[in-house]
């Protein structure tokens, strides 16, 4: 499944981040495959508010379709 | 799990002397991700004198100082040293040219920020590190081990509270032991071996994390991104080793600041709290300043001090009419005298007293009008120096000094990067993202202030599109105070049709623009900083380095854009120009033929064209189709040279023809339907 699809207030792990200068962007914060996210906040029109490693940060649902993650 | 690195001793890199144009002044730069307190540190090391300048090449803005014997520079918030956009390719090349780098990070994301550290040491550069936020990360029982944080990096580290001017007294310390810290060993080997070619270990890890215009600049060809990648990965899988060393770490309960942030990004809250705060916003910069501050400084003091000092000076010895015009309770003239003075008021004083007296104690208007063209082209009643100063002084200054307060309040809470993400999906069918609310909501102040606000947003495609927004569909303040009045007596009906018009208009322009231009709206990934209470001393600062710099900017062009009409005035071009527009005002709009007067003068002031519409006794359909028409078409002088200089001349033009014939267009089609 992808990012764009985990309902508010679940946790998942990234297996996989979408190709291109975006990916090198995530590495850089520590959005990295394997790590742990939470989604915070899903708000109409796709944009999704997660959380990891004590950041919070908002992505509009193109950029979350392009992630894939497993739910734990 | 330790990785092989080397404790990096100084020494001698073939070439790397950094070639500098002071070398008795060295550089100390400051950087940071964005929203880690860096203007703090930035404003208490700098005091009172910021040089603040566009990067050579780009809208990026960048602050200069003297600190002590060094030359000190702030650079914008980046994640990492790299070439992704503006503002990192900016950073990058003064991180480059700088010989001490200072950086600060936020104690709460030091997993986030330290990899941007990591980076800057692995650059080879001398570093010192600000640990700023220690009173957040207490208040999250975050634990922080200083002195293991210095040894892991192998550079000095202080902790500080910067907005509380906490542990800020460190820093001197600090730029004076910063030194080059821990590197990855086989990194560093990489670097050594390109070092020959490229001169500095700085640029060498640039060129191997893929930086092609560094690559460039040396004629070499820059690693692929797989390479970026693998030391990318590595830095973070090291970063993230270290900071189980350093950070100790309880969960603690959230904060209201944190439950307010939370709330002001869910679809059930957030769009209240949104309302609230405009709400707010409108009650200060759109009442308290824009009607009653605005009243006073431009009407008391701008008009009846200043300028009726300034052009009675002037006319101490020129030929002049003097008009005096008697008001009543209401602001309607009462009685209407004309002085004339064939050699100026000196000559004939007797007169002058006399026209002081005539008021007799009410309020009045003096009119000024010289027999000498050139007085009238700097002087008269559109003159480029008289109307230009009161307007940039009296209207504009306190107009822009409370709409920049208002957005430091905002930006400094942390609230901006959670109304980009509240309004991202609307935005976007307009084809822009979720951060161009900022310039948009500007534009209510100033179009032309908004205008150069669109330099934060990503893409040139989204510039280009809230810039025509902005300049056809946004009425500026000084337009709206005056579209307000009109309406109020227009009606109901004759309101809801305006909105309708311009709000349906608005949203087809970007709608149009999004589909026909190339390219696809950019992606928003923003970061949501800690809610956080302003303070008033950093939110007062900004506000005023904000506002001078875009007086500094815009005033030239107000200045330009008055001589411009003065000309057409003194010359009699402006009455040509209205005869050309009366068939179409009369026919196409059915307006009386004064309107087309409105029309031109709302191009030295996007007010004076709505002002204009006042004394002609409209139907209120009229009034719609004059303000829609008023409302869409060119905005004023100064903002179509911001505009052309931001734009380009090409760009700029397209969309100022473009306002022009859509205005008519439209105007015409509301007024051919409704009456």
């Amino acid at each position: 499944m992808t990012l764009s699809t985990l309902p508010k207030g679940t946790r998942g792990r990234i297996v996989r981040l979408p190709e291109g200068e975006v990916r090198s962007h995530f590495i850089r914060i520590g959005m990295v495959e394997g790590a742990t996210i939470a989604c915070l906040e899903r708000l109409p029109g796709g944009t999704i508010v997660l959380e990891f490693s004590r950041q919070e940060i908002a992505l509009s649902g193109d950029l979350a379709a392009g992630i894939e993650i497993v739910v734990i | 799990m330790s990785e092989p690195v080397i404790r990096h001793r100084p020494h001698k890199h073939p070439g790397t002397e950094t070639v500098l144009a002071d070398p008795a002044k060295p550089r100390v730069v400051l950087v940071g991700n964005p929203n880690v307190g860096k203007s703090v540190v930035f404003n208490y090391l700098s005091g009172l004198y910021v040089d603040v300048s566009n990067f050579p090449g780009t809208t990026v803005e960048v602050s200069k100082a003297s600190y002590l014997h060094y030359d000190l520079f702030d650079t914008p918030g980046i994640y990492g040293v790299s070439s992704f956009n503006d503002e990192e390719r900016v950073a990058r090349d003064i991180i480059l040219n700088g010989d001490i780098i200072i950086n600060i990070v936020d104690a709460v994301h030091l997993e986030r920020d330290l990899f941007l550290t990591q980076q800057l040491i692995d650059m080879g550069k001398r570093v010192g590190v600000v640990v700023n936020m220690l009173d957040e990360a207490k208040n999250r029982s975050i634990g922080i081990d200083l002195a293991a944080l210095e040894e892991a990096l192998g550079v000095p580290v202080v902790g500080t509270v910067a907005v509380r001017k906490k542990g800020l007294e460190d820093v001197h310390a600090l730029i004076v032991n910063a030194r080059e810290g821990r590197q990855h060993r086989s990194l560093h080997t990489d670097l050594h071996a390109m070092l020959a070619t490229v001169g500095s270990q700085a640029e060498a890890l640039m060129v191997l994390e893929g930086d092609g215009i560094i690559a460039q600049r040396h004629g070499i060809a820059a690693s692929d991104a797989s390479r970026r990648e693998e030391i990318y990965i590595g830095r973070r899988n090291r970063v993230n080793t270290l900071l189980q060393r350093v950070v100790s770490d309880a969960h603690a309960s959230r904060r209201i600041a944190a439950r307010l942030g939370r709330w002001s990004v869910s679809p059930w809250f957030g769009f209240p709290i949104l309302a609230v705060i405009l709400t707010a916003v409108y009650f200060f910069v759109g009442v308290f300043v824009a009607q009653d501050v605005v009243g006073f400084t431009e009407g008391t003091v701008g008009q009846g001090i200043v300028e009726f000092h300034i052009k009675s000076w002037i006319a101490r010895n020129a030929a002049t009419t003097v008009t005096v015009d008697r008001l009543d309770a209401e602001g309607e003239v009462a009685e209407s005298r004309a002085f004339r003075f064939d050699e100026g008021l000196h000559a004939d004083y007797e007169r002058w007293a006399e026209a002081r007296r005539f008021p007799a104690g009410h309020d009045a208007t003096f009119t000024f009008s010289f027999d000498n063209p050139w007085l009238v082209l700097f002087f008269g009643e559109f003159g480029a120096i008289t109307m230009t100063f009161t307007y940039l002084v009296f209207l504009l200054l306190p107009l822009v000094l409370g709409f920049y307060f208002a957005l430091s309040v905002l930006e400094d809470s942390g609230y901006l990067p959670r109304l980009a993400t509240l309004v991202d999906r609307v935005l976007r069918y307009i084809g822009l993202n979720g951060r161009a609310v900022i310039p948009l909501i500007l534009g209510f102040g100033c179009v032309t202030m908004a205008t150069i606000t669109t330099r934060l947003l990503g893409s040139q495609r989204e510039r280009t599109i809230a810039t025509t927004i902005l300049q056809l569909a946004i009425p500026c303040s000084a337009q709206l105070g005056v579209i307000a009045a009109l309406l109020a007596t227009a009606g109901a009906t004759a309101t809801l049709i305006y909105t309708g018009v311009i709000f349906s208009f608005l949203v087809l322009v970007g709608t149009v623009m999004n589909r026909s231009l190339p390219g696809e709206v950019s992606p928003l990934l923003i970061d949501l900083p800690m809610m956080r209470m302003p303070r008033l001393d950093n939110v007062m600062k900004k506000t005023l380095y904000k506002t001078w710099f875009f007086m500094k900017e815009a005033s030239p062009w107000f200045f330009i854009g008055a001589l411009t009409v003065g000309i057409l005035q003194v010359t009699g071009a402006l009455v040509h120009i209205m005869n050309g527009l009366e068939p179409l005002v009369v026919n196409w709009l059915q307006l009386p033929r004064e309107a087309a007067t409105a029309f031109v003068m709302g191009l030295v002031r996007r007010d004076f064209g709505a002002a204009g519409l006042y004394h002609l006794n409209l139907v209120p359909f009229q009034t719609v189709a004059a303000l829609v028409t008023i409302t869409l078409f060119v905005p004023c002088v100064a903002s179509l040279m911001v505009m052309l200089k931001e734009r380009g001349l090409r760009e700029g033009a397209i969309i100022w023809v473009g306002s022009l014939v859509l205005a008519l267009t439209i105007g015409g089609i509301v007024s051919q339907i409704l009456i």
